[in-house]
């Protein structure tokens, strides 16, 4: 009996001391035990979405350290489909055949469109990162989960984002123009804004589109059009390159409109654009899903991304590397739910996913019967100090929204 | 070695393989075969006829969209779809042919005329609303089905599909090369000023090459839309497209019936051959294989200058046309 009463004793001494340790013990370590889920990641590294394909790289990087925080335990396989939608296929099949359990990408909706041909054929739930095409998830794919905002939601949210602004300044220009590029997404925001405009209740009149190649080094045309408009507002729909010769245009013609804002288009919150523009960066408005700063899983997604990437700024990545990380949020999330790296168990379990702390602004990550995330909302982003700040909606505002912008002059390139 | 015999050789490997390789060799060798496909039809001009053609997307472009158009719309099948598809590739062809010959726009004008016509569509497209424009065309997913008629299937099925094609194409091509137009192509290509003076319709031969190659070519189109289930004019009708189905004949040998083919298969496993060794020696770095492919080609185009295929050809001891 003694000897009994000896070890009950030492054994709750032991666990005791157990129970100890584990409290001072991250929840997530002790969580992040059994079998690492396999994610195949497919992105567009090199070719002409590289810059794009590598600013969500740097999301894939950090995930696996930020999961494991979480309690996920990952094993992440990256491949590049160089921007070439053939590739993205055969590299899509790679990786099944290697054993990734589910697969993660694309930026782009073509090579997206191609892999998900792959996945429904094989049973291998695909979670999308960036790409914003909506027939991909009309297609009548049972495999494929979005947790990315159509082409349509984009721009009915960036132009609703416009409205609020004015309310929030008390200034509403009289008329704006809109300027585009003419590749697949320019002409894709152009339908929508056609379609969308008249039916918000938009209050400025819309008196013209100009479509203009994104690769022409002169935009001089376009932007004496713009400003024999007479539009005192500028909604924009650019690349990268075309946006920092677009404002270049306007501050040589003095072209100075209340405001020059993009429902939703990249280039103007990327490095190059704060790089080549200097000061003439500042106060330009994108409209687009961000990343809220306010929540705590955001904070440390941030903190692992000052860690990994010194010389690079979260500020600026934030789009691309929030939008993936959530991506493999997503599927890490099913994979446990699931209790299985089961494919097929891991996209029943997708089909009921219900994330509420995560990184990007909106509502919880759920999806519908198409696979389509409906609850991502979008924040007015403005450009202050070379860098990107939400200023909208007023929960998530890391600063006021500066409109009118100020004129071109006394600021420095 | 005969040609014969390496050819069966090679068809009796490529009909086993999908019952030893994998997936993921299998989307290789689909790969290979469809750009060996689109070469031996883009040869027909350029290798056998003398005629540049920088603009080859436009019939691929034109088949996709025709058939998958009429498949969504009608539930005609690929198949039958093809036949409309062709007919409209065709009209394009001899359109641009017809402009091209009809005012002596030869040479690398003949080739911005055809890069023209290309780009011209692809705008045209991007602006098509009941194609989808610039947002794209899509075939609904259809699960479980198997229906070699309608293109509706697994890999296997396209694989298939991919090498009757190409095989298709190859004994058209040769048959095409040792007929009385074939040697007409060749004297125009030659010479079109003496082939002319010998009697040979300059014209109407250069417009039946034009007529079997952008034929050849937009039922390449229907595969591609019926395997991928979408298409977008801006990758369908682009640049890089016609590029890519160029490179396949002019690495394997131009105006050669093997160089296509050969070229397709060199090509697309040196690319897939440098992202496995990259990978391996963790080099992977974003740029790093298209700067090895780039130097491979370099390399190869430089040796051997009239393509692979008549270099192999010699060392097997095979007729230069082989």
């Amino acid at each position: 009996m003694t000897y009994r009463l000896r070890s009950s004793r030492r054994a709750l001494l032991q666990g005791a001391a157990a129970a100890g340790l584990a409290a001072g013990l991250p929840l997530g370590a002790a969580r992040a035990q059994g079998p690492a889920l396999k994610i195949g990641v497919i992105l567009p590294r090199s070719g002409y979405l590289a810059q794009a394909g590598q600013s969500c790289q740097r999301g894939v990087d950090i995930a696996p350290q930020v999961l494991s925080d979480l309690g996920h335990r990952v094993e992440v396989v990256s491949v590049d489909f160089e921007s070439n939608v053939d590739l993205a296929r055969t590299q899509a099949e790679k990786l099944i055949a290697d054993g990734a359990n589910v697969l993660v990408g694309a930026f782009d909706s073509g090579g997206t469109s191609a892999i998900a041909q792959v996945c429904e054929q094989k049973a291998v739930p695909l979670v999308i990162n960036v790409a914003a095409a909506p027939q991909i998830t009309e297609q009548g794919f049972k495999y494929v989960f979005r947790n990315f905002p159509t082409s349509v939601m984009l721009v009915r949210n960036g132009l609703s984002l416009m409205k609020e602004m004015f309310k929030a300044t008390n200034v509403t220009p009289k008329s704006g123009i809109f300027i585009h590029a003419n590749d697949t997404f320019g002409q894709a925001n152009r339908g929508a804004i056609d379609r969308l405009f008249p039916t918000l209740d938009m209050p400025f009149k819309l008196v013209d589109a100009i479509a203009y190649d994104p690769r022409a080094q002169d935009l001089s045309v376009e932007v004496t059009k713009c400003k024999a408009s007479g539009a005192d507002f500028v909604i924009v729909t650019t690349r990268a390159g075309d946006a920092i010769r677009l404002i270049r245009e306007m501050v040589k013609q003095r072209y100075e409109p209340k405001g020059i804002v993009s429902p939703g288009s990249p280039g103007m919150y990327d490095q190059e654009f704060y790089d080549g523009l200097g000061g003439y960066s500042d106060y330009t408005i994108t409209n687009l899903p961000w990343p809220n700063f306010n929540a705590p899983i955001t904070k440390r997604l941030g903190e692992a991304f000052a860690k990994r990437f010194p010389q690079a700024r979260f500020g600026v990545d934030a789009f691309n590397v929030g939008f993936t990380f959530e991506a493999m949020l997503v599927a890490a999330d099913a994979a446990k739910r699931a209790g299985s790296r089961d494919s097929r168990a891991i996209a029943e379990a997708l089909r009921s996913t219900d994330i509420a702390d995560h990184v990007m602004t909106g509502g919880t990550i759920s999806f519908d019967a198409k696979g389509q995330n409906n609850n991502i909302a979008s924040a007015t982003v403005q450009n202050l100090k070379k860098t990107p700040t939400v200023v909208l909606p007023r929960e998530a505002a890391q600063a006021k929204p500066v409109f009118p912008m100020p004129g071109w002059r006394g600021r420095q390139a | 070695m005969t040609a014969r015999n390496l050819l069966l050789g090679l068809l009796a490997v490529l009909i086993a393989a999908p019952a030893v390789i994998g997936a993921y060799p299998l989307a290789v060798l689909i790969l290979v075969l469809h750009y060996a496909y689109l070469g031996i039809a883009w040869n027909v001009m350029m290798g056998f006829a003398g005629l540049l053609s920088l603009g080859h997307a436009l019939y691929v472009g034109l088949g996709a969209y025709v058939a998958a158009a009429l498949y969504a719309s009608f539930g005609l099948p690929a198949l039958l779809g093809a036949i409309p598809a062709a007919i409209v590739a065709t009209l394009a062809g001899l359109g641009i042919g017809a402009l091209g010959f009809r005012f002596r726009v030869n040479g690398v004008y003949f080739a911005l005329l055809t890069i023209a016509f290309a780009e011209f569509t692809r705008i045209l497209f991007d602006h098509m609303g009941w194609t989808g424009g610039s947002s794209g065309f899509f075939l609904p997913v259809e699960h479980g089905q198997l229906n070699p008629i309608a293109l509706r299937g697994p890999p296997v099925l396209f694989y298939y599909v991919a090498l009757v094609m190409t095989a298709g194409a190859f004994v058209l091509a040769r048959s095409l090369m040792r007929s009385r137009l074939g040697y007409a192509w060749l004297a125009i290509r030659e010479d079109p000023d003496s082939a002319a003076a010998s009697g040979v319709d300059v014209f109407r031969a250069r417009m039946a090459a034009v007529a079997v190659s952008s034929a050849l070519t937009s039922l390449g189109g229907v595969f591609y839309a019926f395997y991928y289930n979408n298409m977008y004019p801006e990758q369908i009708f682009s640049m890089a497209r016609s590029i890519e189905i160029i490179l396949a004949p002019i690495i394997g040998g131009l105006g050669t019936l093997f160089g296509p083919v050969l070229g397709s298969f060199v090509l697309t496993l040196l690319g897939e051959g440098t992202t496995g060794l990259l990978e391996h020696f963790g080099w992977a770095a974003p740029g790093a294989k298209q700067v090895i492919y780039g130097l491979a080609l370099l390399v190869i185009v430089m040796v051997q200058p009239a393509g692979l295929w008549p270099w192999l050809a010699k060392r097997l001891r095979i007729g230069r046309d082989g």
